[in-house]
């Protein structure tokens, strides 16, 4: 330990008899060092002050409650700020669900989305095209998929588009649950779709539920022979 | 093993802490408040790694200041290092000799991001909290030489920065 490590063990009280006496007359006979030793405790004192009023501040009702991945929100944020107009887009994107559902949530053992214990999830052709299709797969099939990645909490999402739309399915509990879905554009309907681009309300919702950055072919690959956990 | 609820009790009782220790760190209150978050879910989830009896507040610190780190690795070390500075400039931070007053928050912060991470730490757990050397020395995994000598380089960076009120300055 140098002179001056010793000198602020003393100073916070780390010394015990022997070394704590030599220090304390090291002190009172040289000036500078009172000085030093009445600046340091002024500063821990000033430092401590400043943030004492944090101390008073309520604790949460829930403490760890919300599931958040913090490496997640971590990647997340290095890649790319989300503003709070983001996450209210997404939300509202969402809404959207019950204009689409007309159309692709038919009755019957074909339809593409089920209602399954009051959640919407992908079956039939949409299942099947979640589980096995890669994005590379030929655009003419019915189901096209988009992008595939994680959201903050960690699970798969993959977007996809068909004749009547677009949206965003995740995995949970072994279901693909829509999170998104989006009619197709009246005013520009048919098969220019996969030429102009995703549905920009599709684009918010990604935006909003991704963390770090998509998929590449290859993890894409990975991912679906892992079974999308 | 700690049960579930002695868990969510010590860290009710040690959340005010968690909460000072996260703002010493970080360069603002957005990012104190995901540590706080991140280091509260990370607790919940070990609940099997923490004797119920032993020290909560060690085990606390160690693991917020483990995801701190992997935090700033995540963002890179030039933009730890070097954005934080301006910071301290924007908040009205005055590096003048003599300052008497009592330090706000901010200005406390301010001069906090200054320091080198591996300094901060140590100033965060042993000035602000109050930790002895050998707990702060077991908190980090480090030895007690190591916390010594950064926290004799730390305070008086901080002193040069916070006013050197009873030493007369240069």
């Amino acid at each position: 330990m140098s002179d001056e490590e010793e000198f602020f063990a003393w100073l916070d009280g780390e010394l015990r008899g022997d070394a704590a006496a030599r220090v304390e007359a090291r002190v009172a006979a040289d000036p500078a060092l009172a000085a030093q030793a009445r600046a340091h405790r002024a500063l821990a004192g000033r430092l401590r002050g400043a943030f004492d009023p944090v101390l008073a501040a309520p604790v949460p009702d829930r403490v760890g409650a919300p599931p958040v991945d913090f490496a997640v929100v971590r990647d997340r944020r290095a890649s790319r700020p989300v503003s709070r107009m983001t996450r209210w887009a997404a939300i509202a994107a969402t809404l959207a669900l019950g204009i689409v559902t007309g159309t692709m949530l038919a009755t019957g053992s074909s339809s593409p989305i089920v209602r399954e214990n009051g959640v919407l999830v992908a079956a039939a052709s949409l299942e099947d095209a979640l589980d096995t299709r890669l994005a590379s797969a030929p655009a003419s099939d019915d189901v096209r998929i988009g992008l595939t990645f994680r959201d903050a909490d960690g699970q798969l999402c993959r977007s996809f588009e068909n004749r009547d739309g677009s949206g965003l399915a995740c995995r949970a509990d072994g279901d693909w649950q829509i999170r998104g879905l989006f009619k197709q554009d009246e005013a520009s309907p048919g098969d220019y779709r996969m030429a102009s681009g995703p549905d920009p309300r599709l684009a918010e919702l990604i935006d909003a539920t991704i963390a770090g950055e998509p998929f590449d072919a290859e993890a894409e690959r990975a991912a679906k022979e892992g079974g999308w956990r | 093993m700690g049960s579930q609820i002695e868990i969510e009790r010590e860290l009710r009782a040690h959340w005010p802490r968690l909460r000072r220790f996260a703002l010493a760190l970080s360069r603002d209150a957005a990012d104190a408040d995901d540590l706080v978050q991140a280091t509260a879910e990370r607790i919940i989830r070990s609940v099997g790694q923490w004797q119920a009896g032993s020290r909560f507040d060690s085990w606390m610190f160690r693991i917020a200041r483990n995801l701190w780190i992997d935090t700033m690795r995540a963002r890179g070390r030039q933009n730890a290092r070097f954005a934080p500075e301006e910071d301290g400039e924007q908040i009205g931070f005055d590096p003048r000799p003599g300052t008497e007053a009592a330090i706000d928050l901010g200005t406390a912060m301010a001069a906090m991001q200054r320091l080198p991470e591996e300094q901060r730490e140590v100033i965060a757990l042993i000035l602000i909290d109050g930790l002895g050397y050998r707990e702060t020395a077991d908190t980090l995994g480090l030895p007690i030489g190591t916390i010594s000598s950064r926290l004799a380089r730390g305070r008086t960076a901080l002193l040069a920065m916070l006013g050197e009120k009873e030493c007369g300055g240069e």
